[in-house]
């Protein structure tokens, strides 16, 4: 049968498309004799990187990889065989495991050995101490950007954004010797004039949730949408892609279609997606008609959606600002502040918090947002706890009873609602 | 008419029968064992020939607990923490907090009410302070559960007992034995530790008044007193506690029952 929709299904099947060329082209890179950099996601700077001519790696995007296809457990064993305590980071220890094994995703091909090591977030000590590992097991050189904590409620001083700044053009001068060739600018700033250009329709997207029904789940199905931003801004790939997916959204708002059947509550979602049981995980949701229409780990990699874009007149200290701004970078009060923004402007009826064993970045002080939006701001809040890459931490009765329990209560409510 | 309740829990099965007007009228309860489906019949079973009717005159049936979704007879489930409060606030309206400590969980429930859910909090995939942990000291004693609260209650020095590990409390127990401890000083300690554990759990859904203990541990005179020693507060506390959830989910089942009759007069009449 003939779908009537043109544009269904692409976003998926493009950036599947995308991600399959971008590790095909990342094995070959060592043949070609072409350098491979190692970075995180968290206000990164592939950009930058590219125009020195290296190949990305993103360890977090193979762990994730790795835990949605169901291979992150065996991985973190290894590690565990090998010394790391059952407390270290599911992350950290499926990068290790999957090192020890030869580097082989699950979708088969084999990730090239870093040239550099570039630790663009600080703020995780965890990510620091990563990188000092995989610096020490394959030999590499590392490069640390201290990007400071955000403490106001103003964003980052110009001292800041200059610190930042500052550091990136030395990072160029280490980039220029360990590839051993030149910076190219006109390629970095060509690349940025890409990127603010897909980061115009990625803000387009996700605010799409305004409407009702909200024509995406801004949270499971933008976790997919986000992995082009986040991996291959500033390439036409990355821009084709937003485009398709800006289509794809239009069309279904034309529709009225939505991500489940029926959209009976709006929640805004807090933390990272459960991977190695994703499908369980929002199946627990879906059966309540629950539609997450704004997400704080959609923005993982940087928060477009308030204002900020990169400028192709001021490409560097315009990255500086973007690393500064990423969000484990921002205080408690900047991410309440943001969460509550979103259940305002989006028409949510409750916060859920996702909060995950590995990652410390995200869950220290989430007890106390829970409490926050409670008390202070009488926001039906429900705390769920598991983990991104470790399926050993995913106890799915207590899972299922939990968010059972919540939007019995909240479908409970409305209907004695003034009664 | 009739509406039943049928609770799957970690340990135990338990059932309710109520009668149109609300009153219990029979109670099932059996070890859940391997076998939920053969667990949930059997205590439905026992409950109708308590109330001396047979299991077809039950109208509606609601599942609850981590085994509701295997409940053969069940119309509907219902999540145990929302038949808890249904529960509580039903035999003490006062309630507004319930502290439900079971075979495997703790939680703390907040409620309005009307018995509707506001807020609630569990422990986190560790059976530390939960009935397990005194199941397990029991064990190390030589006493049944049922006995631990008596003695507990004879203790002239309660002593401080700092592990929190269902697991490590055992040796810590044979530790304090073996320094020549009194077993109702010991066992006081262990009722105190999961008060305390309790009383974390309450406050992060914050306690007002009245609070109702609820779930099978609540039939333990040794924990209601450790409780309301550290929650400075009375403590409702029921013969029918641990039948709490399968009460809250007959609630419900006679409520469902008697919207689908009231939904069949006005089909009738229009």
């Amino acid at each position: 049968m003939n779908s009537p929709y043109q544009h269904q299904g692409s976003g998926q099947k493009i950036q599947k498309q995308l991600l399959t060329d971008w590790y095909r082209h990342l094995e070959q890179a060592p043949e070609r004799g072409e350098k491979v950099a190692y970075l995180f996601i968290s206000g990164n700077i592939g950009e930058l990187l590219q125009a020195c001519g290296f190949h990305l790696v993103y360890p977090e995007v193979n762990a994730l990889q790795c835990g949605i296809k169901k291979v992150a457990g065996p991985n973190i064993l290894a590690a565990e065989d090998i010394g790391y305590s059952g407390d270290v980071c599911g992350y950290v220890k499926n990068d290790i495991g999957l090192m020890l094994s030869g580097n082989r995703m699950p979708h088969g091909t084999t990730l090239p050995k870093p040239d550099l090591l570039v630790c663009n977030y600080a703020g995780c000590a965890t990510y620091l101490r990563w990188f000092e590992a995989l610096a020490e097991f394959y030999g590499a050189e590392m490069v640390v950007i201290d990007v400071p904590y955000l403490r106001g409620t103003e964003g980052p001083t110009a001292e800041e954004v200059r610190y930042v700044e500052r550091q990136l053009r030395e990072l160029v001068a280490v980039c220029e010797r360990v590839a051993g060739r030149e910076f190219d600018p006109a390629a970095y700033r060509q690349a940025i004039d890409r990127t603010v250009r897909s980061e115009d329709l990625w803000v387009q997207i996700l605010e799409s949730a305004r409407h009702r029904p909200s024509p995406i789940d801004a949270y499971f199905e933008a976790v997919f949408f986000m992995a082009p931003i986040y991996t291959m801004r500033g390439t036409q790939g990355c821009l084709d892609y937003y485009q398709a997916v800006a289509k794809e959204v239009e069309e279904r708002i034309q529709a009225g279609m939505g991500p489940v059947a029926e959209e009976k509550v709006r929640i805004v979602m807090e933390g990272p997606p459960a991977w190695p049981h994703f499908r369980k995980f929002w199946e627990m949701f879906k059966k309540w008609g629950a539609v997450t229409v704004a997400s704080t780990y959609s923005k993982v990699g940087g928060i477009w959606d308030l204002g900020f874009r990169h400028d192709p007149d001021r490409p560097f200290e315009s990255m500086a600002e973007y690393m500064l701004g990423c969000y484990t970078n921002r205080n408690w009060a900047m991410r309440s502040q943001l969460i509550r923004g979103y259940l305002e402007d989006y028409g949510a009826d409750a916060l859920v918090i996702h909060s995950v064993k590995s990652c410390r970045s995200f869950s220290v002080g989430q007890a106390d947002l829970r409490e926050q939006f409670i008390r202070e701001f009488e926001v039906p809040t429900l705390f769920i706890e598991s983990d991104l890459a470790d399926p050993r931490y995913f106890a799915e009765a207590q899972m299922k009873n939990r968010i059972d329990a919540f939007f019995e209560a909240l479908e409970h409510r409305r209907l004695t609602a003034g009664v | 008419m009739y509406g039943a309740g049928i609770d799957v829990g970690s340990t135990q099965t338990k059932c309710v029968v109520l009668d149109g007007n609300g009153e219990i009228v029979g109670r099932g309860l059996r070890m859940t064992g391997a076998d939920v489906v053969k667990a949930s019949e059997q205590v439905l079973e026992q409950a109708c020939a308590e109330a001396g009717i047979e299991t077809h005159e039950i109208v509606y049936t609601i599942g609850t607990g981590y085994g509701r979704f295997r409940v053969a007879t069940g119309d509907d489930q219902v999540t145990e923490i929302s038949c808890h409060a249904k529960g509580a606030v039903h035999l003490f309206p006062g309630t507004r907090t319930i502290l439900d400590i079971g075979g495997q969980d703790t939680k703390a429930i907040k409620t309005n009410a009307r018995g509707e859910v506001v807020d609630f909090c569990m422990n986190d995939k560790c059976a530390a302070g939960t009935g397990r942990f005194l199941a397990a000291a029991a064990e190390v004693m030589g006493l049944d559960v049922s006995e631990i609260g008596p003695v507990a209650l004879k203790s002239t020095e309660e002593l401080k007992i700092t592990n929190v590990c269902t697991v490590f409390v055992e040796s810590e127990i044979l530790n304090q034995l073996s320094r020549g401890r009194k077993r109702e000083d010991i066992l006081a300690g262990v009722h105190r530790s999961i008060a305390g554990r309790s009383a974390s759990l309450l406050r992060r859904v914050g306690v007002e008044e009245e609070l109702t203990f609820t779930g099978g541990v609540a039939r333990n005179p040794g924990m209601v007193a450790a409780v309301e020693r550290r929650m400075k507060m009375k403590v409702n506390a029921s013969e029918d506690s641990q039948f709490m959830g399968a009460l809250g989910a007959a609630l419900f089942a006679l409520e469902r029952a008697m919207a689908g009759v009231r939904r069949k007069e006005q089909e009738v009449q229009g």
